[in-house]
């Protein structure tokens, strides 16, 4: 990481500092409910984008199926909290772990298929998943939709005022907060051995099968903790919005998650942040310009993909390379 | 009940000539390329649009539609060719063209919204309200038409690959594109002449759907999940299997129809989809291709 | 020297006074505006209604503000809620927060909707809808939520009731889109039809990316002798259904002997694209072109000259829904809580769908919003009086 010679900066720990610092700022600077709103999208969005790097840029497998993954965990949460009512933290605990346990089918199909058979395989799970949901009205209400989800249960602190999340505010708090220990574990499974196979396994499998690498257990392990990511996204997507129909977990969610990583760099756990806050936040600036809204998305998707594959990741480090070399050569040229 | 079944298998024969169209130019890219064309959805409602705007604003014919919307697809397809795919071919990504080709389907699918509306146009050709009928059957003159054309495409395409020097280029760069340019075939030329074969051949299938579908910028997307289903049921870059699939899956949509529910029937065709994946992933009519998968 | 204080300051006075007398003529003239906050799907399949939607408005508020009402003009923001839960949510958010409007209209999608009633009974801005028809929009009661359109309540046990009584049909098959609407719709027909004595041969739903009907009316027809088949669908799948009906030889236009019904989904106009296939569909619309009323006469003339093409129900809604705000306003509305209020106590307002009037739970009950037409041979309308 560039550092510009201050040691601090080097440190993932003093950023990650920072990053706590900032989420904990920005409802402060933005606080209407509109921008709140934004805000908390933009954190689920995070999860679902880095959760779908891990197994896309980092263990190179074709998930186009992230959509049935977030619509699981959305609706298990949800049904087992309004039909059952079980305690909204062990009902989120239950979506994860199914969303999970759905990764790992899809990861059977990982297993024996490569490239653009995977990505057909998980689209067809993306589309098989929605149509139950769709369909299966006695079940999930399908279109006729779940309505009055509450949202989390308020927090009580001893010594403080319970923590409501009917409060933006500390809903925001919440998932961002989630999203951030959600990162910083990813970030130490890439930087430990296990991110090694996983590169290993991305790069050149036949290969890392020599090298004695179980390829089919780091697979499955892959799919599932993405899944379980997007499961995780999908019980806050639910009470947060209050709202559940079928129709949010359509197979486009799949790529618009998947322009978010391209966006900000497939392949680091950074570039998904910063392009799931891009294409949150984009559209929403851009309502101003109404019909046009959409078409200026598309364009950027195509030109970064074509000028800029890896995405602002790299943008950005041509951008402080450039700096960098600047102030090298600044104080070569001052030498004496 | 007898007639019910026949009727729905000429219904499924109908419905399935359709997809094989769509599927059939997604398939050749593949073979050639091994590379998924997003857009290719868009260039099908783009053919249909053009067809329409041929048949009933400058009152041409309906044949005169169709000739239009080849030619439309044709010049798309090296479009996309020319400014997605062949930049990014020294990439080596196999996802970076893919993610490209579903900006472009956004871009394709909103400019037509602000330019033409989301409102349905009617697309009536005067061939959909003339009905045959036989012994219980009934069978519009569109459909028939729609059979005739399919059939008459693929032997084309068919005469085109066995038989033509161009057709066996095509075939050669799809098995192993080096080897071909060392035989002398120059392996750029082939595939911008499959993309825009394949191209042409979506506009056509536009044209030919566009009196069958709900007419708005976002047909083709209806259709093109299922195509994409196919090709893989069928083996990607293999013609006979994406007839087959086709046809198969067509069948599979009239039949749900009849004995369960119209809403099944993406989940049955999808389940087919898994199944072929689990169990014989090179598709349903064996091929010998070499290849990792 | 003549000592002149403030010489130098007298140019510049004079401007700033004049600026400030202008600003507060600016100020005067700007307190005087009704907010009107439109929440419409203008991106994506659902602009299918916001592009409409839209039409209406710009003709009622432009008329409007020809001479105000009690002189007050009209100022309209749209956002686009794209027909889905959270975009309608976020649309709604930010027209609160950005716009601070007085009042809003919409959505069309049921589901969006429901999203955002909560927040804007929570904001106090009174919602007025003529596009959604599930029963969960009025039904608990919202205080802050108006419809005008009759819901699918009204509209199906009336058109059961008729098709049993009047035509005296004892069969039936249901045919709807897969969505909230559709299947609420499919839902109340039949459980009036078979209180009543008749019998549902078959519930068909299907998604909206199915475009080729040929099964589906395969298989009615091979169900045996139908009478009335009710079709919840929009234009386009509508239009495909009718003519593959027809082909298929079950309906009138086909030569057959059923009779297809429907609510207020399909556009005058419709019968022009669907041909004969088209004869004999009996169906209730909102908005009747051949009502001699004035207000309907001169909203048809006036939407053509602007528009150049005729209007749709959905025109006329999101008009009747500026007028009847316009109303509100002349009866001394003029904020968000008495524009709410003075919804509540509406009477006598006579709009291009028919009349409004609002029970408790803030639904219009005034069943002449309901006309029934049948399509004749040659295509036009025939006003059936049922209502």
């Amino acid at each position: 990481m560039l550092s510009f010679g201050i040691p601090m900066l080097s440190s993932r720990r003093f950023w990650f500092v920072m990053a706590a610092i900032v989420i904990g700022l920005l409802p402060l600077v933005f606080t209407d409910s509109y921008w709140q709103t934004n805000l908390i999208v933009c954190a689920i969005n995070v999860l679902l984008a880095v959760g779908l790097d891990f197994v896309l840029g980092y263990a190179g497998q074709l998930n186009l199926g992230q959509s049935a993954f977030y619509g699981i965990g959305a609706y298990t949460s949800t049904l087992l909290i309004m039909n059952l009512g079980t305690p909204f933290w062990i009902a989120f605990v239950c979506g994860v772990l199914l969303s999970g346990f759905a990764g790992m089918l899809l990861s059977i199909f990982a297993v024996r298929l490569r490239g653009h058979y995977l990505a057909i395989a998980s689209l067809g799970f993306a589309v098989i998943t929605y149509q139950i949901l769709l369909n299966w009205i006695s079940l999930t209400q399908g279109p006729l939709g779940i309505y009055a989800i509450a949202p989390p249960p308020p927090l009580g602190i001893p010594g403080l005022p319970a923590i409501e999340f009917s409060n933006l505010a500390n809903l925001f708090y919440l998932t961002a907060g989630f999203a951030l220990c959600t990162y910083i574990l990813l970030d130490q499974l890439v930087r430990s051995p296990i991110g090694e196979t996983l590169t290993a396994i991305r790069e050149d499998e036949v290969s890392a099968a020599s090298l004695g690498i179980n390829c089919q257990r780091w697979k499955v392990f892959a799919f599932a903790v993405s899944s379980a990511v997007a499961g995780a996204a999908g019980c806050f997507y639910a009470s947060f919005v209050g709202t559940l129909v079928p129709d949010a977990f359509f197979i486009t969610e799949s790529f618009t998650i998947l322009a978010m990583v391209i966006v900000g760099g497939m392949g680091t756990l950074i570039g998904p942040v910063l392009g799931a806050i891009l294409l949150t936040v984009l559209p929403e600036v851009l309502r101003g310009i109404g019909d046009l809204r959409l078409i200026v998305y598309g364009v950027s998707v195509t030109l970064v993909v074509l000028f800029m594959p890896g995405g602002m990741v790299q943008a950005g480090r041509l951008i402080f390379g450039r700096l960098h070399r600047r102030a090298i050569s600044a104080e070569a040229g001052s030498a004496p | 009940m007898l007639t019910v079944i026949l009727q729905q298998g000429i219904n499924g024969v109908v419905v399935g000539s359709l997809y094989v169209l769509v599927a059939l130019g997604l398939t050749l890219i593949y073979g050639v390329l091994v590379q998924i064309n997003f857009a290719h959805a868009d260039i099908v409602t783009l053919g249909a649009f053009a067809a329409y705007f041929v048949t009933h604003l400058l009152s041409g014919n309906y044949f005169a539609g169709i000739a239009v919307a080849l030619v439309v697809g044709g010049i798309l397809g090296w479009l996309v060719n020319a400014t997605i795919f062949l930049p990014l071919r020294e990439r080596g990504s196999e996802l970076l063209p893919l993610i490209a080709t579903i900006g472009v389907s956004i871009m394709l699918q909103n400019a037509m919204l602000i330019l033409l509306g989301p409102i349905p146009y009617a697309f009536n050709t005067p061939y959909s309200s003339q009905v045959i009928r036989f012994s219980g059957i009934f069978l519009t003159v569109q459909n028939v038409l729609i059979i005739v054309v399919s059939a008459l495409t693929i032997a084309l395409l068919y005469a085109f690959m066995k038989f033509t020097f161009l057709g066996k280029a095509l075939r050669a760069v799809s098995q192993d594109r080096e080897t071909a340019g060392l035989m002398g075939i120059n392996p750029n030329y082939v595939i911008m002449l499959t993309f825009v074969i394949a191209s042409a051949l979506a506009g056509m299938s536009g044209a030919m759907l566009g009196p069958v579908l709900v007419l708005t910028p976002f047909a083709g997307t209806t259709v093109i999940v299922k195509a994409f289903a196919i090709v893989i049921i069928g083996g990607f870059g293999n013609v006979e299997g994406t007839i087959i699939a086709g046809l198969l899956v067509g069948l599979i949509e009239s039949y749900t129809t009849q004995f369960l529910d119209p809403g099944l029937i993406d989940i049955v065709v999808f389940a087919l989809l898994l199944l072929t994946l689990a169990v014989r992933p090179t598709g349903l009519v064996a091929e010998k291709r070499e290849e990792n998968v | 020297m003549i000592y002149r204080p403030f010489r130098k300051l007298r140019v510049p006075a004079i401007v700033i006074g004049g600026l400030l007398v202008a600003s507060a003529s600016q100020l005067h003239a700007a307190d005087k505006v009704i907010k009107i906050g439109a929440l419409f799907p203008i991106s994506g399949p659902g602009s299918y209604f916001g592009v409409q939607d839209k039409q209406g408005v710009e003709l009622a508020v432009e008329q409007l503000n020809k001479s105000g009402v009690n002189g007050y003009k009209f100022e309209v923001q749209y956002e686009d809620s794209a027909c889905s839960p959270l975009p309608a949510s976020q649309a709604a958010k930010r027209l609160i927060d950005q716009f601070k409007p007085d009042v809003a209209i919409g959505e069309e999608c049921s589901d969006a909707t429901l999203a955002i009633m909560p927040i804007m009974a929570q904001a106090k801005v009174p919602l007025l809808n003529a596009g959604s028809s599930s029963i969960k929009v009025t039904q608990p009661g919202n205080p802050w939520t108006f419809r005008i359109m009759p819901n699918e309540v009204m509209q199906g046990v009336d058109i059961a009731t008729n098709a049993y009584k009047r035509l005296n049909a004892r069969t039936a098959v249901l045919l709807h889109e897969n969505t909230n609407a559709g299947i609420g719709n499919a839902k109340v027909f039949a459980e009036t039809f078979t209180k009543l004595g008749g019998k549902i041969l078959a519930d068909i739903g299907f998604g909206r990316d199915v475009n080729d009907f040929t099964s589906i009316a395969t298989r009615v027809a091979g169900l045996g002798k139908i009478d009335v088949i009710p079709t919840y669908t929009l234009e386009g799948q509508g239009l495909k259904i009718t003519q593959a009906l027809a082909q298929a030889g079950v309906v009138k236009g086909g030569g057959g002997k059923a009779i297809q019904l429907g609510t207020i989904w399909l556009p005058f106009g419709f019968e022009q694209k669907a041909g004969k296939a088209a004869l004999g569909y009996v169906r209730i619309v909102q908005f009747d072109p051949t009502d001699k009323r004035a207000v309907v006469q001169d909203f048809i003339k006036a939407f053509k000259a602007k528009y150049n093409q005729a209007p749709t129900h959905i025109n006329a809604h999101a008009y009747d829904q500026v007028m009847l705000i316009a109303d509100v306003v002349r009866r001394g509305g003029k904020d968000a809580q008495s524009i709410r209020d003075g919804l509540a106590a509406t009477k006598n307002f006579s709009g291009v769908t028919g009349s409004a009037e609002f029970d408790k739970t803030n639904q219009n009950i005034k069943m002449d919003t309901v006309h029934y037409m049948e399509t004749m041979p040659d295509l036009s309308w025939k006003a059936l009086k049922w209502n």
